[in-house]
C-alpha cells in the first residue's frame, strides 16, 4: 500500500514546497502558521470550505491578520492561507478550487502562501481528479487550479523561485 | 561563456538581427538566419534545450503507462479535429451559457479588429498578456499599440522580447537562446539602470517590479489556452510565474485567444494532457500553476483604490486562420493534433545548435512548426522546414504521436513543386528516372534523391570517380575563405557550384566491388538443413558505398546457419523521400517491394543493413504504398543485422561465445558505439549494445539525438557549417572517452554516421557486423576476396600517385 501523505510530501518538496506535518486542531494550526508568517505585515485568509470554521477560528487572532481585505491591502499583505481541495502525490500539487472570497488572491498574489491540506484528500495522480468517483467528482465541475512548488522561471538563466506569484509555499498536511 | 567565446574563429560574424531574418520565405534569408544563430545564440540555446529534453526523457520514464497515455491523448485529439465543427457550437452554447461572449475570427485581421473593438468598448488604456503563441501568430501587439493602447508582455522571456523587439525561438521558452549575461546586458542598456543585475533573481526581482503595477492597472488581461473543453468552456491553461493566472484574475476583462485545434469535447478528457503536457514539455512532473478555469469568474474583479470596480467579462476569440484548410488537407490535419509541448523541438539535434531563429519563422519553430507557419500563413514561410533531416528523433517524443518527418517532407515536396523546371532538371529527371512531379525540384535536391543512379555510374568506374571527386577537397576550418577557394579542385568546385555538395566535405569512396558483386563471388553454402531464410536487401548506401559491411553480414548470418540471398539493388525510396521528391520516393519503394516480394513469397525475412534504409521498410513504407495491409507485409519481416543475429541466436540456444571469440578481436575490448538515429527511433539499436556487452566488450554508447550528417545534409555546402556545429557534441563524447584510458574503437551502424565520425576524426569506424564477422573462424572466401581488395586499393594508390605527380608538373 502506498502512502500517498509521504509520497506528496517527498514530491512537493522536490518541486521547491516546504511539508509541515500538522496535528488537525485549532491549536497547532494556529501555531504553525503563526510560525510561517511570524514576521508577515499582513496575513489575509481565504474563507475555508471543507476544514471548517473552528478549525481555522483561532489564525484570525494572529499579529497581521487582515479581516477583511480591501484589495490595497491585498497587493501589499504578505502572507495568504488557502485550503487546499485537493493534494497530488505523485507530483507534490496542491489542488485549490477557486471562485470561494480570497482563493485566488491569497494563492497568487502574497509572497507566501500557505496550503491547509487535508490529508484524507491526498489522491495518487493528476488525472484521478478528472475521474467522477473521486471525491464526489468535484474536480469535473470546478474552477481548480494545480499548485506544485512556488512560481519559478528560468528565463532568466538559472531558475529563480518567486515570480509573479508566491516566493515560498508551505503545506499544513493536516493530519 | 561570454559572447565572444560563443563565436567559431576565423569567420566573418553575422550583423543580422532576428527579426531581419524572421521570415525565411527566400533561401538566403534561411542561411543568414543560420549563420547568425550559430554566431550569437547556438552555445545558450544548446545548453537549455538540451537540459529540457534530458529532463523530458527522466520525467516519461515515471509514467508506467506513458504510451497508452500517448494513444489515449491521439484518440482524442483525432476525434475533435474529426468533429470540429460541431464542437465550436457547443462550446459557443457552453461559454455563452456562462455569460462570456465568443467570437470566431477567420483571419488574424478579424481576430485583431474584434479584441481591438472589446478594448475600445472598456476605453482600454493598457492590456497586460500572458504567453500567447496565438497572439503572435495574429500580430496582435502591433494592432494594439497603433491605436495608443499600451500592450505588456507579462510572462518574462516575452517581456525580454518585447523589449529586444525579437521574435520567440521557442514555443515554451520564447527567449530560450538568452544568456543571464545577455539579459543584464539589455536591461542596463534599455531601462539606462545602474542598479546589480548579476543574478537570475535580481533580474527577476527587477522585472517583477516592473509589471506587478501592470497587472493591477491593466484593463484587460489577454492569454491563451492549452486545451479549451467544448462542454463546459473550461480554459486548460498551462504556466510557471503565475502571469497567467493574474492576466486573468486581476483585469476586470479577460479576453482568451484560442487556435480552433485547442477545443476538446470535454472538461473530463483534457485528463490524460495534465500527466504529458507538462512532462512532454520540459521535465516537470507538473509545471507550477495548471488552472482550469470556466470564466468569466465569480471572484469580483480587482480594484485599486481610486480605480473603479467593473463587472468581469470574457471574451473567447477562437482563430481558424486556416486551420480549416489544414483539417481538410489529408496530411497536414495532423497538425493540428499539436499540443506546442515543445518535445520536437528539444529533441531535435538540429534545434538545440540553432534554435528557432534560424530553424522557426515569424511565430512557430521547430520540426512542427513548419506546417504551423504554410497553415497560417503561405508555403514559402516554411522553407526553414529544410533542416528537419528527417531523422526522426522527435517521433516517439511526440505526446500525440504526429509523424512529423512525413510532414516536413510534404513541405519539401510543396516547397519544390513551387520552383520553375529548368531544362538541365528535366534532363537529369529524365535520364534518373525521377517522377515528372519532382522535376521542378532545385538540382541540388535531384542529385541526392537520386543518389542511386549517380552511385551506380560512381562505382563502374570506382578508381577514377573517387580520384576526382575527392580531389582538390580543401582542409577543413583553415580560417581563410579566399585561400580555402584556391584550393579546391575544378571537380569539386564544379560540384559545389552545380549540385551543392560542400567543398570542405569528403565524399565517400565508391568500392571497387559492390555488394551484390562482392555477394556473387562467395561461394555460398548449401541451403540443405538450413531453416532460417534470409534476403538481404542490397540497399544502394551499402551497395555502392560501404559493401564490406554488406559482406560482413552475409558472412555471419551464413556462419550462424542462414540460407541468404541478396537481392538486387534498388532504391527503396529514403534518398528521394529525404529531398521531399514523393512522388519518386513511391516509385522507388514500389520497385524496391516489387524486387523483395518473391523473397517474401519465399518465406526470408529482410535483413537491412543501412538504418536508414531499414526505417523506409518499418516506418516510412506506409507512406509509399497502397495499402497498411502490403506496408504490413515488409514492416514484420525487416530486421537490422545484429537484432537478426540475437533473433538467431535465440532461436539456436546458442550462447554469443559460443559463434563468437572475444580474443579474436583486433580492435581491442574498448568501444565507442554511435547508433544511427533513425535505428534508435525504430527501438533496434539496443541489440547491438546488449550483443557486444554480452560477448565481454566495454561498451560506451553516444547519448546525441543524431550526429548531424543526416544523410546528405551534411554534404550539402547550405548546412554543413550546422551539420560540424551539430556534431561537435558527438565528437566531444569521443574525445572525453578517450581522455578516460585511452581511445576507443568506433563502431556506428550508420553510413552518414561514419562519414560524420571521419569528418572529426581521422580513424577507423566500424559496422558491428565487421567486428562481429572478425571474431568468426576466418571463413576462406572473404579472405580471398580482402586479398583481392588489397591489390585493387594499390592499384587505386598507384592511380592517385599518377594524379598528383600530373598535377605538380
Amino acid at each position: 500500500m502506498v502512502d500517498l501523505a509521504a509520497t506528496f510530501e517527498e514530491n512537493a518538496m522536490e518541486a521547491a514546497a516546504m511539508v509541515w506535518r500538522c496535528e488537525r486542531t485549532p491549536l497547532a494550526l494556529r501555531k504553525a502558521v503563526g510560525l510561517a508568517a511570524h514576521k508577515a505585515r499582513g496575513i489575509v485568509l481565504s474563507e475555508p470550505e471543507f476544514l471548517g470554521e473552528p478549525l481555522i477560528a483561532g489564525l484570525r487572532g494572529l499579529a497581521g491578520f487582515i479581516p477583511r481585505p480591501d484589495d490595497d491591502e491585498l497587493a501589499t499583505a504578505d502572507a495568504g492561507v488557502t485550503e487546499a481541495f485537493a493534494g497530488v502525490a505523485s507530483t507534490g500539487s496542491v489542488c485549490v478550487a477557486l471562485g470561494r472570497p480570497l482563493v485566488s488572491a491569497t494563492s497568487l498574489l502574497m509572497p507566501l502562501n500557505i496550503i491547509l491540506l487535508a490529508k484524507e484528500r491526498i489522491v495518487a495522480r493528476p488525472r484521478d481528479l478528472f475521474d467522477p468517483d473521486c471525491l464526489k467528482g468535484e474536480g469535473l465541475k470546478r474552477n481548480l487550479v494545480f499548485i506544485t512548488g512556488p512560481s519559478a522561471t528560468a528565463d532568466m538563466g538559472p531558475l529563480v523561485h518567486g515570480v509573479h506569484g508566491p516566493h515560498r509555499l508551505l503545506v499544513l498536511l493536516l493530519e | 561563456m561570454t559572447e565572444s567565446e560563443q563565436k567559431p574563429a576565423g569567420r566573418s560574424v553575422s550583423v543580422d538581427l532576428p527579426r531581419d531574418v524572421a521570415n525565411k520565405s527566400d533561401k538566403d534569408r534561411l542561411l543568414r538566419a543560420i549563420r547568425m544563430s550559430l554566431d550569437t545564440e547556438s552555445a545558450t540555446v544548446r545548453t537549455n534545450t538540451q537540459l529540457f529534453n534530458r529532463g523530458r526523457y527522466r520525467a516519461v520514464a515515471e509514467f508506467p503507462d506513458y504510451d497508452a497515455l500517448k494513444d489515449q491523448a491521439r484518440r482524442i485529439k483525432e476525434n475533435s479535429i474529426a468533429n470540429l465543427p460541431e464542437l465550436i457550437q457547443i462550446l459557443k452554447s457552453s461559454v455563452r451559457g456562462h455569460g462570456g461572449h465568443v467570437f470566431v475570427a477567420s483571419t488574424a485581421e478579424d481576430a485583431c479588429r474584434y479584441i481591438l473593438d472589446v478594448c475600445h468598448w472598456r476605453a482600454a488604456k493598457m492590456v497586460v498578456k500572458g504567453k500567447s503563441i496565438t497572439s503572435e501568430e495574429i500580430h496582435l501587439n502591433p494592432v494594439l499599440e497603433r491605436d495608443g493602447i499600451e500592450v505588456v508582455e507579462s510572462d518574462l522571456a516575452e517581456f525580454i522580447l518585447q523589449l529586444a523587439d525579437e521574435q520567440p525561438s521557442h514555443f515554451l521558452a520564447p527567449a530560450v537562446h538568452y544568456s543571464r549575461e545577455r539579459i543584464t546586458a539589455l536591461f542596463k542598456r534599455k531601462f539606462k539602470t545602474d542598479l546589480p543585475l548579476d543574478t537570475g533573481e535580481e533580474l527577476t526581482r527587477f522585472a517583477r517590479e516592473r509589471l506587478r503595477d501592470k497587472f493591477l492597472y491593466a484593463d484587460v488581461g489577454v492569454t491563451g489556452a492549452n486545451l479549451i473543453a467544448a462542454d463546459t468552456g473550461t480554459l486548460m491553461l498551462v504556466e510557471s510565474e503565475g502571469n497567467i493566472r493574474l492576466a486573468s484574475f486581476l483585469p476586470p476583462v479577460h479576453i482568451a485567444i484560442v487556435g480552433v485545434e485547442k477545443i476538446i469535447p470535454t472538461r473530463q478528457e483534457m485528463a490524460p494532457f495534465l500527466d504529458l503536457l507538462s512532462a512532454s514539455a520540459v521535465g516537470q512532473r507538473m509545471a507550477v500553476y495548471t488552472s482550469f478555469l470556466s470564466p468569466p469568474l465569480t471572484d469580483p474583479a480587482f480594484a485599486l483604490p481610486g480605480k473603479p470596480i467593473k463587472p468581469r467579462e470574457f471574451h473567447l476569440v477562437l482563430i481558424d486562420n486556416g486551420r480549416m484548410r489544414m483539417r481538410d488537407d489529408p496530411v497536414f490535419r495532423e497538425t493540428l493534433y499539436c499540443i506546442r509541448c515543445s518535445a520536437c523541438l528539444n529533441s531535435c539535434a538540429n534545434f538545440q545548435t540553432v534554435g528557432g531563429h534560424a530553424f522557426g519563422g515569424e511565430c512557430y519553430s521547430g520540426g512542427i512548426g513548419g506546417s504551423w507557419e504554410a497553415g497560417t500563413s503561405k508555403i514559402e514561410n516554411a522553407r526553414f522546414s529544410e533542416l528537419c533531416t528527417g531523422c526522426t528523433r522527435c517521433v516517439n517524443q511526440c505526446p500525440v504521436r504526429i509523424d512529423i518527418p512525413w510532414l516536413n517532407e510534404n513541405l519539401g515536396d510543396q516547397l519544390n513543386r513551387i520552383e520553375k523546371t529548368t531544362p538541365l532538371g528535366n534532363a537529369l529527371g529524365s535520364v534518373t528516372g525521377a517522377a515528372a512531379e519532382d522535376r521542378s525540384a532545385p538540382i541540388s535536391k535531384m542529385f541526392f534523391g537520386n543518389y542511386h543512379y549517380f552511385a551506380k555510374w560512381g562505382t563502374r568506374f570506382a578508381s577514377i570517380s573517387n580520384a576526382f571527386a575527392n580531389s582538390g577537397k580543401a582542409p577543413v576550418a583553415d580560417g581563410d575563405d579566399d585561400a580555402k577557394d584556391e584550393k579546391v579542385g575544378t571537380t569539386r568546385a564544379l560540384m559545389e557550384r552545380w549540385l551543392g555538395v560542400d567543398h570542405r566535405r569528403a565524399l565517400p569512396e565508391f568500392p571497387k566491388q559492390t555488394l551484390v558483386q562482392g555477394a556473387r563471388r562467395l561461394v555460398a553454402p548449401s541451403s540443405k538443413g538450413r531453416e532460417t531464410k534470409v534476403v538481404l536487401f542490397a540497399d544502394v548506401f551499402t551497395n555502392y558505398g560501404m559493401a564490406k559491411r554488406g559482406l560482413a553480414t552475409i558472412e555471419v548470418l551464413r556462419a550462424l546457419g542462414a540460407d541468404l540471398v541478396v537481392s538486387e539493388s534498388v532504391p527503396e525510396g529514403r534518398a528521394a523521400l529525404s529531398q521531399g521528391m514523393i512522388s519518386t520516393a513511391k516509385q522507388h519503394a514500389r520497385r524496391a517491394t516489387a524486387e523483395l516480394d518473391s523473397h517474401v513469397s519465399d518465406g526470408r525475412d529482410i535483413v537491412v543493413v543501412e538504418p536508414s534504409s531499414l526505417s523506409m521498410f518499418r516506418r516510412d513504407l506506409h507512406h509509399l504504398v497502397d495499402s497498411q495491409e502490403r506496408f504490413e507485409r515488409f514492416r514484420s519481416r525487416t530486421f537490422e543485422p545484429v537484432e537478426y543475429v540475437v533473433r538467431m541466436l535465440a532461436k539456436s540456444g546458442r550462447t554469443p561465445q559460443q559463434v563468437f571469440d572475444i580474443s579474436k578481436s583486433k580492435v581491442g575490448y574498448r568501444l565507442f558505439f554511435h547508433p544511427h538515429c533513425q535505428q534508435k527511433t525504430i527501438g533496434c539499436a539496443e541489440p547491438t549494445v546488449e550483443l557486444l556487452s554480452a560477448l565481454g566488450f566495454d561498451v560506451v554508447t553516444s547519448n546525441v539525438e543524431c550526429c548531424g550528417m543526416a544523410g546528405s545534409f551534411g554534404y550539402k555546402k547550405d548546412f554543413y557549417d550546422l551539420s560540424m556545429a551539430v556534431g561537435a557534441d558527438l565528437f566531444g563524447q569521443v574525445v572525453q572517452q578517450d581522455r578516460n584510458g585511452g581511445a576507443r574503437q568506433l563502431i556506428a551502424s550508420g553510413t552518414s554516421c561514419t562519414e560524420q565520425l571521419h569528418a572529426g576524426f581521422e580513424r577507423t569506424v566500424l559496422h558491428p557486423m565487421e567486428l562481429l564477422a572478425s571474431l568468426l573462424e576466418v571463413q576462406e572466401s572473404t579472405a580471398k576476396l580482402e586479398e583481392e581488395d588489397k591489390e585493387l586499393e594499390s592499384d587505386v594508390a598507384s592511380v592517385k600517385r599518377g594524379r598528383k605527380e600530373l598535377s605538380k608538373s
